[in-house]
């Protein structure tokens, strides 16, 4: 589904990913880990198409298709969905109305038909519950005032909704304690299919004992510097980057 | 008690002698700085033409009297001309030179559920009264209708305990010059909210000058401005909290494409002695594009002690992030950029009490929103 081949990047003419190669079939979670500034957020962003990070080099191909052409929006229709580490608060807009304006959205940029209101709230109630997203935090403006553990519950409850064909989650366990991250993982759970590919991007295993990877990669300097199955998450967090790093270079 | 109808003539008399001493405003002169009305007008200068108003809707229980009439009512006397005659040459204008205008009253203790609607029309001068007496309560709406130029001067006095919410909506016009100044005199607990929605023309000028003279009296103003083009809209406000333990609040946002250029300049006095008063005043503009402009001044002078103040301006463009989460969730960029615009809006819209009213100004600043390029 995914194949990133010898992918640099640079920002701000400042070269972060250096010849990254990745792929992930449909079904699949690969997780992705390493230490801070080893361009894990910048991944999920070129993912993502943010502005600003040029690719100089290699490319990205998503179900056959040159990811960099397509513009952010193009992205998400087609099923690429990131869960952002910081999600932004936007005053003036309620969450129901964003979520309703962006599932529309999506639907048609596929030819599909709007969901009224009503047809929107009876979806968006039936996957919340078991995020335990109230009705309140849906009436109230997007993630303003939110905490964090609801914010990041907010993010797992849009990509339940949106039923991403590539599910990328950048830091998702950041700021949870450890009953806000055993709820976001079982949301992230429910929603591993045959279909579905994830890629779950994490400085820390914790996450990992929830959210168990079939694959592990390590980021450091921009390019996969080692691989392996879930147990390689444990000895990172035994032995800690610098071993696994160190011995790579 | 009863000012006879001679003083009338005496407060016209004086306008007119002001009038000819200042003459019409320009941009040297500071609180015209952004909004040049001598160079706009040009030769043909402020006229004498007589502006007219229509009446859409006047709900029952209010009284209403033609200032052009004779023999005018002892609550007209008593209140006409006697606001903002001190400093303001173009409420000057507007006395000196229209014969007419419109007066309303609100008697005592009569609330008024349905609008009263005004809309000043055509071009020159004319003036305006609507007293609301003790605990009378009411919503104005006002909608100013394009001319080549036209000057309204409007005095609002609200008694003790009065209520009055006002919505003026002044469509985006590319040729009209329009000029308004609302004087309002607030007695002890009397509230005045105030909401003005603006999409421009080519010179456009809307002055508040309050008067917070009772205690406990408050004001709340909110105000939006969308606009595009070579479009401008001035929104200059001066409040006095006069005794203690009055409040004032100011909220405006403007949005400002194409040349267009948004101006807010905001004054606030606390006098000596109105100790304990509550103000805040807000002003945020968004540009969009190279060539808009805003100018937004708030200013405090503050006499009196014990006093919470704070003031803020902030000029900026849309938020990166925020346009990339939205996009990253499907909304293409043009929606996205509608949906924080109008999300920019919203704090200054929900200020609206009135539900109807506050429904139709969002529709209207929707569809100027989806109209900027």
């Amino acid at each position: 589904m995914l194949e990133i081949k010898n992918l640099h990047v640079a920002a701000d003419g400042k070269e972060i990913l250096k010849g990254l190669t990745l792929s992930i079939r449909a079904g699949e979670v690969h997780a992705i880990m390493g230490p801070n500034g080893s361009g894990k957020s910048t991944l999920s962003y070129v993912l993502a198409g943010r502005d600003g990070y040029e690719i100089t080099e290699g490319g990205i191909l998503y179900n056959g298709e040159d990811l960099a052409a397509l513009a952010p929006e193009e992205r998400a229709a087609r099923g690429v969905f990131l869960a952002m580490q910081y999600p932004v608060e936007i005053p003036g807009v309620t969450t129901m109305t964003f979520l309703k304006t962006a599932l529309n959205a999506q639907r048609r940029q596929r030819g599909e038909a709007d969901l009224d209101a009503v047809g929107v709230l009876k979806l968006v109630r039936a996957k919340a519950k078991a995020l335990n997203v109230s009705e309140e935090m849906l009436k109230r403006a997007l993630n303003v005032g939110f905490s964090g553990g609801e914010k990041k519950r907010l993010e797992i409850l849009q990509m339940a909704l949106f039923e991403p064909k590539l599910a990328i989650l950048d830091e998702t366990d950041s700021g949870l304690d450890i009953d806000a991250l055993r709820l976001v993982a079982e949301g992230v759970n429910a929603l591993r299919t045959p279909e579905r590919a994830m890629l779950v991007i994490t400085h820390y295993q914790r996450l990992l004992d929830y959210i168990v990877p079939d694959r592990i990669h390590v980021l450091a300097g921009g390019r996969i510097v080692a691989e392996g199955g879930k147990e390689l998450a444990l000895e990172l967090e035994a032995r800690g980057y610098e071993h696994i790093v160190g011995k790579a270079a | 008690m009863n000012a006879p109808a001679t003083e009338l003539v005496e407060r016209r008399a004086m306008a007119r002698e002001r009038l000819r001493t200042q003459g019409v405003p320009h941009r040297r002169i500071e609180e015209w700085k952004y909004s040049d009305l001598k160079s706009v007008l040009g030769e043909a200068g402020l006229g004498a033409v007589v502006a007219e108003w229509l009446v859409p809707n006047r709900p029952s229980g209010i009284e209403m009297f033609d200032l052009a009439q004779k023999n005018p009512p002892q609550w007209v006397t008593a209140h006409f001309a006697r606001t903002g005659a001190a400093g303001n040459v173009m409420g000057a204008a507007s006395l000196a030179l229209s014969a007419g205008g419109i007066a309303f009253r609100v008697p005592k203790g009569v609330v008024i559920a349905d609008p009263l609607k005004l809309d000043f029309t055509g071009a020159g001068h004319v003036r305006g009264l609507l007293v609301l007496e003790d605990g009378a309560s009411l919503t104005l709406v006002e909608r100013a209708a394009a001319a080549d130029f036209r000057n309204v001067g409007l005095e609002i006095v609200l008694g003790e305990s009065a209520s009055l919410e006002h919505v003026r909506v002044s469509p985006a016009d590319e040729t009209s010059v329009l000029v308004e100044e609302v004087f309002l005199r607030l007695g002890k607990g009397a509230a005045y909210r105030g909401h003005y929605a603006a999409f421009g023309s080519r010179l456009s000028r809307l002055e508040l000058e309050i008067a917070l003279e009772g205690e406990g009296a408050e004001a709340h103003l909110s105000g939006v401005a969308v606009l595009d083009g070579k479009r401008h809209s001035d929104v200059t406000t001066r409040i006095v909290h006069a005794v203690g333990a009055t409040a004032s609040t100011q909220l405006f946002k403007h949005v400002a494409a194409g040349q267009a250029r948004a101006v807010y300049q905001g004054k606030v006095t606390v006098a000596k002695g109105a100790n304990g008063s509550d103000s805040n005043q807000g002003a945020r503009a968004l540009l969009l594009g190279e060539a808009a402009e805003a100018d937004l001044k708030p200013e405090l002078e503050i006499f009196a002690d014990d006093v919470k103040c704070a003031h803020g301006a902030a000029v900026g463009d849309l938020d990166a992030d925020s346009l990339f989460y939205l996009r990253a969730r499907g909304i293409p960029e043009a929606e996205a950029r509608g949906l924080l615009l109008q999300a920019f809006l919203e704090d200054a819209v929900a200020e609206i009490a009135n539900a109807d009213q506050r429904e139709l100004v969002r529709a209207a600043l929707l569809s100027a929103l989806k109209e900027l390029a």
